[in-house]
């Protein structure tokens, strides 16, 4: 086992561990940095998904290891969804794997735009944007949880 | 509130971490974000200005420390509290996050 792996999953742990207050971790895409420890202070897993192959088969190998590793809630958020075959797609996988489906975000120009300027999707100027209201209805769920 | 954010890379993954970490913080009166991901893209997330982003302090490895454990099992813990790890090597971010980078991992197999 690579050494560096380890000590960021184990700092990764005792942070999260015992820090007050919210705690939002963006973890590699393969949940490399996840320790055995973690999940004793995780609360909540957010895998966030799009409606295609490649996504999806990322998204259930981070359920499994999520449900492995004993995490107490496991959720879906799907992203950059268009159309009500994108929604149906994300639907059908999470139903037959049992998955709850915390968030809907939208496909939104908006958030193209803040990525080619460099700024913070709630940085960017204009009417606020519909994966915005999104997020934040996903933010309200979590804090009500 | 302890949330982990994974995803394929490319699918919105650390928008939506920086989006959500600010919106929680907006609520709590602050929020740790934490970049376990080895790439500056969850500051730029955050709304910190890219020049800065890409030289961001990292969390050393000496702040964690091989002790023994209740159990008598040898264990890497931390040698400061998460408190003073956001105080010292912290950056500040928009709507009351503070941002901490676990430091980059370097080339596979080098451990």
């Amino acid at each position: 086992m690579c050494r560096n792996h380890a000590t960021v999953r184990s700092l990764l742990a005792e942070l999260v561990g015992t820090s007050r207050g919210p705690i939002v971790a963006d973890m590699e895409a393969g949940l490399e940095n996840f320790s055995r420890g973690t999940p004793r202070h995780v609360d909540t897993l957010l895998v966030v998904m799009e409606p295609y192959f490649r996504s999806l088969e990322t998204a259930g190998r981070a359920f499994e290891l999520g449900r492995e590793l004993g995490i107490p809630k496991i959720a879906a958020v799907a992203n950059k969804v268009r159309n009500d075959e994108d929604a149906q797609a994300i639907r059908d996988f999470c139903g037959a794997r049992a998955i709850p489906i915390s968030g809907w975000i939208p496909y939104d120009e908006g958030v193209l735009a803040a990525e080619r300027a460099g700024r913070a999707l709630l940085d960017q100027p204009g009417p606020s944007g519909a994966a915005v209201a999104a997020i934040s209805k996903l933010a309200d769920s979590l804090g009500a949880a | 509130m302890r949330i982990a954010v994974a995803g394929k890379g490319g699918v919105g993954k650390t928008t939506i971490s920086g989006s959500l970490a600010r919106l929680l913080s907006r609520r709590a009166g602050g929020a740790l974000a934490v970049d376990g991901d080895s790439n500056p893209n969850l500051a730029v997330a955050l709304g910190l200005p890219q020049k800065e982003a890409m030289n961001l302090p990292t969390v050393p490895r000496d702040v964690m420390e091989r002790r023994f454990d209740a159990a008598g099992e040898e264990r890497l813990m931390l040698a400061l509290t998460p408190e003073e790890i956001a105080d010292r090597y912290g950056i500040d971010a928009p709507d009351g996050v503070r941002l901490l980078v676990l430091g980059r991992v370097g080339h596979a197999g080098t451990g």
